[in-house]
């Protein structure tokens, strides 16, 4: 079988060329300054230095509660509803599924457009709430509005591996809980939740992933006003033009999310050595 | 799985519809207004199919479609082979190769997209890659592989080596035991992998916009550029793909035998068709082409088709966003023809030597252009630039709220606590600056720094005093649906809201505003001048004028035209005859980069809070 080592060799290639070089292209213009071109770079820390100040350092601030709430909410609804699903039969489970990952089909932007004609100040909802007598609320560029874009945007992404692993586990594990005495509570908490934990880990890492780097969703719901990483990465790119602090930005961002991830793996391990 | 009490069933049932409702109900929404008779997005009109007949008249979003259907198709098979082909071959690797290359395969994963995506494009400009088809599919194909690999390895990982093994004991080659045992084994993991590739690759939209060119756009790119005028055909395109795309999955789940072995043909048959078509349409082009690079809606798309034919050539047609980022696409080596950017854009391009001067004598209706267009400071000698539209910056307001006296303030009006939270700034640095330093009585392109702090100063107490909401072109359907009462918005913007907003009325400042003018520039690199120059000439002919004005609402340079639809079409709608004369006005300027960096600085500081 050892043969089938080879079968890597393409990926080497193809990623170094295309994961590799551009990353290296990336860190180079984070430690340059001199403007896009190579003529008169200039290699420098000013770029890292400049994200310490306190208005970018709040900007980092935010979107990391923004994320760490977007995935907190994700996994209590994205839990129930996984654990929900795989409480039916087989075929209804499948369709329900299909059900979750059709709306990942449809353009985010376009959802998004959807919210705003939902969430705004005359918008559907709050003419419903007129039609009850009730007073209008203000949705559109408020926290609010932008959770609900990002949660409906990411929900499917902790659904789904939470139930592929739910759903893997082997039903007379949970029998053998019950028939040792385990209540129900102690059998979820023991033995489901326990064994979900892998899925509960890919979802929250991808949601995680999506959430702290967005910048289209914060955009459209919560205004030009609403910073996050994501949207000053892409100011920094597109209208401002300053490609060397938008990459030093974009590598923080990076380092970010790769701390998270070694978070959650070493998470996982320990919990695997607890079992 | 497990008997379910009927009490506990029900609650099931309940939670999973509130969840459903959530999930579909901006997908119903955005069906609905598929059927709306008028091109708002929040306020229903009336039943019409008009956005389905354009849909299918809309060669642009055709052409997207097939674009973004083509590339899932091809990005998934082939980073499903490779993906697959990988993780096996990882499975086999010694350790420190296997963490390396998995440490690897996260960075695309992990990586936000936009910062792949400038990865991207840097690589392709550095070695000088034509941007098109070919560099969108090969990106696809670099962000859907990590994918695939993830969801295939830990299959792989999980299989016993011994089959594998007793498949080569009993006489099969590698390749057999890979294709009839390994393969077998893994095909939920690859099942997943498919579904995932072509899902992230069909929705697509930062990284294929950075890395495409030369006209090739897929569905998001379209529906992007579309922000400027949201319009209804993507909606009646997006009904379409979730019917088509929920029949399939629906279809293909309920009858699995289909899967089988016929299907599979019938799905080879139409990829390799689908192959077929694009090689196609990627060699057809002979004869003469022009490259145009426009802002997203800004052309009645009727007459390039009769451009076309008028000139019997080919008009490859593409759009962006905003002059900044149809900058950063040439500096990252795309090439067109003809660019229809702003003022100051078009000073910057010009400082930079991106354009070439315009041939007077190879154009015939210069002649008709409106006079006080000619001449401003961006272009003084007319030499590059031949106008497109032009209009104003001012202040819309709704008037069943704001008092009459209150609008003589000027941009004071914008500090008028009466309206706070009910005001939207255009979220644009150069504009908002602009007010602030207007309404300081300063220049809009002042270089003074104290001045600058001055107005960065405005803009602060103005944010804190007001609530100010800092709105992109979304602001166009909130005054159409009247969700605030005051507005900065440029004329022609201001033109289309009150043509659907009776209340809603424009005004320019007296201490002065942002004139400012679109022209069509011819680029350094242009392949025919000719058609360049025909082109040009073709869009201010009085027919094609007035369409392009009816069409997008904005100002005519081209004054028969313009004052033939003032007391036409655009009656009594005030802001379509915008004052380029006030005293006080003036064009944006080139900035130099030390002073734009300041701008830029303190704008993110008045927008972070």
């Amino acid at each position: 079988m050892r043969h089938y080592a080879k079968l890597i060799r393409p990926y080497l290639v193809w990623s170094l060329v295309i994961v590799i070089v551009p990353l290296v292209l990336i860190i180079l213009y984070s430690l340059t300054t001199g403007g896009n071109e190579l003529v008169n770079i200039k290699f420098t820390g000013e770029n890292f230095q400049r994200i310490g100040e306190p208005i970018y350092m709040d900007v980092l601030k935010k979107s990391l509660i923004l994320g760490l709430i977007t995935v907190a909410i994700c996994l209590v609804l994205g839990y129930i509803l996984a654990y929900v699903i795989s409480r039916f039969k087989d075929s209804t489970q499948d369709l329900l599924i299909l059900l979750v990952t059709i709306p990942m089909w449809i353009n985010t932007l376009l959802r998004t457009y959807a919210w705003i004609s939902l969430l705004s100040d005359n918008g559907l909802i709050n003419r419903l709430l007129e039609a009850f007598g009730l007073d209008p609320v203000t949705f559109m560029y408020t926290d609010f509005a932008v959770m609900i874009g990002l949660i409906s945007d990411m929900l499917p992404f902790m659904v789904i591996p939470i139930h592929t692993s739910i759903r893997k586990i082997d039903p007379s594990l949970i029998e053998a809980s019950h028939d040792l005495g385990a209540s129900n509570r102690q059998t979820f908490w023991k033995v489901t939740f326990k064994m979900s934990i892998p899925g509960v880990i890919s979802g929250v890492m991808m949601t995680f992933l999506l959430s702290i780097s967005t910048f289209v969703i914060p955009k459209l719901l919560g205004g030009g006003q609403y910073m996050l990483i994501g949207n000053l990465i892409e100011n920094q790119f597109i209208s401002v033009g300053n490609w060397n602090f938008g990459s030093a930005i974009s590598i923080i961002l990076t380092i970010i999310i790769f701390a998270g991830i070694l978070l959650m793996k070493k998470f996982d391990k320990d919990e695997k050595e607890d079992n | 799985m497990g008997k379910m009490t009927k009490k506990r069933k029900a609650a099931y049932i309940a939670y999973i519809a509130v969840l459903f409702i959530f999930f579909y109900l901006p997908i119903v929404v955005c069906m609905i207004y598929s059927f709306n008779d008028s091109k708002s997005l929040t306020n229903w009109t009336g039943f019409s199919f008009r956005w389905y007949g354009q849909l299918i008249q809309d060669g642009n979003i055709m052409k997207a479609v097939f674009v973004s259907v083509t590339i899932a198709i091809f990005a998934t098979i082939i980073s499903t082979v490779l993906g697959t082909l990988t993780a096996i071959g990882l499975s086999k690797s010694r350790k420190i190769l296997r963490q390396t290359v998995l440490n690897v395969n996260n960075i695309p994963i992990m990586n936000p997209d936009i910062v792949t995506a400038i990865g991207l494009m840097l690589l392709f400009s550095s070695v000088a890659m034509p941007r098109g088809y070919f560099t969108m599919l090969l990106a696809h194909i670099a962000f859907c592989t990590p994918f695939v690999i993830t969801s295939v390895y830990p299959k792989v990982r999980s299989l016993d080596p011994a089959i594998a093994d007793a498949a080569l004991d009993l006489g099969a080659t590698p390749f057999q035991a890979l294709v009839k045992v390994i393969i077998p084994m893994l095909k939920d993991g690859i099942y997943a992998g498919v579904l995932l590739a072509f899902t992230m690759s069909f929705d697509d939209f930062v990284i294929s916009y950075f890395v495409t060119g030369n006209g090739v756009q897929n569905i998001s790119i379209v529906v992007y550029n579309m922000t400027k005028r949201t319009n209804p055909t993507i909606n009646a395109l997006s009904t379409i793909v979730i019917l088509v795309i929920a029949v399939a999955l629906i279809v293909s789940r309920l009858i699995p035998a289909m899967m089988k072995r016929t299907m599979r043909y019938i799905m080879m048959g139409m990829v390799l068709l689908l192959l077929g078509i694009a090689i196609f349409t990627g060699i057809q082009s002979g004869g003469r082409t022009l490259r145009v690079y426009n802002a997203g809606e800004y052309i009645d798309p009727d007459l390039l088709t009769k451009f076309e034919q008028e000139a019997d050539c080919k008009v490859i047609y593409e759009t962006f966003d905003s002059n900044e980022s149809m900058y950063t696409k040439l500096k990252s080596g795309a090439e067109y023809d003809i660019l229809i950017p702003s003022d100051y854009m078009i000073e910057r391009l010009v400082k930079e030597e991106m354009l070439q001067p315009v041939n007077k004598n190879n154009m015939k209706n210069l002649e008709s252009l409106n006079p006080s267009l000619k001449g401003l400071a961006y272009d003084p000698e007319n030499e590059y630039a031949v106008p497109y539209f032009a209009g104003s910056v001012g202040i819309l307001y709704d008037t069943t709220v704001v008092d009459e006296e209150d609008v003589e303030a000027g941009w004071e009006l914008l500090r008028n606590t009466k309206y706070k939270g009910n005001i939207y700034m255009y979220d644009s640095e150069r504009d908002s600056f602009m007010v602030a330093l207007k309404a300081l009585g300063y220049s809009m392109n002042t270089t003074d720094e104290e001045e600058i702090r001055r107005a960065y100063q405005w803009l602060i107490d103005q944010r804190d005093s007001m609530q100010v909401v800092y709105a992109g072109d979304d602001v166009i359907d909130n005054m159409i649906s009247g969700n605030k009462a005051i507005a900065v918005v440029y004329s022609g913007d201001a033109t289309y809201i009150m043509s659907e907003n009776e209340n809603m009325e424009y005004f320019e400042p007296e201490q002065g505003t942002n004139v400012w003018c679109d022209a069509m520039v011819i680029s350094k690199g242009c392949n025919d001048l000719d058609l360049a120059h025909a082109f040009m000439d073709f869009m201010l002919e009085d027919e094609n004028a007035y369409a392009n004005s009816l069409y997008v609402g904005y100002t005519s340079p081209v004054v028969a035209v313009a004052m033939n639809l003032a007391t036409g079409e655009f009656d009594g709608i005030g802001a379509y005859i915008p004052g380029f004369e006030g005293e006080r006005n003036e064009v944006f300027r080139y900035q130099e980069p030390k002073i734009k960096e300041l701008y830029a600085d303190l704008w993110t500081k008045v927008k972070a809070y």
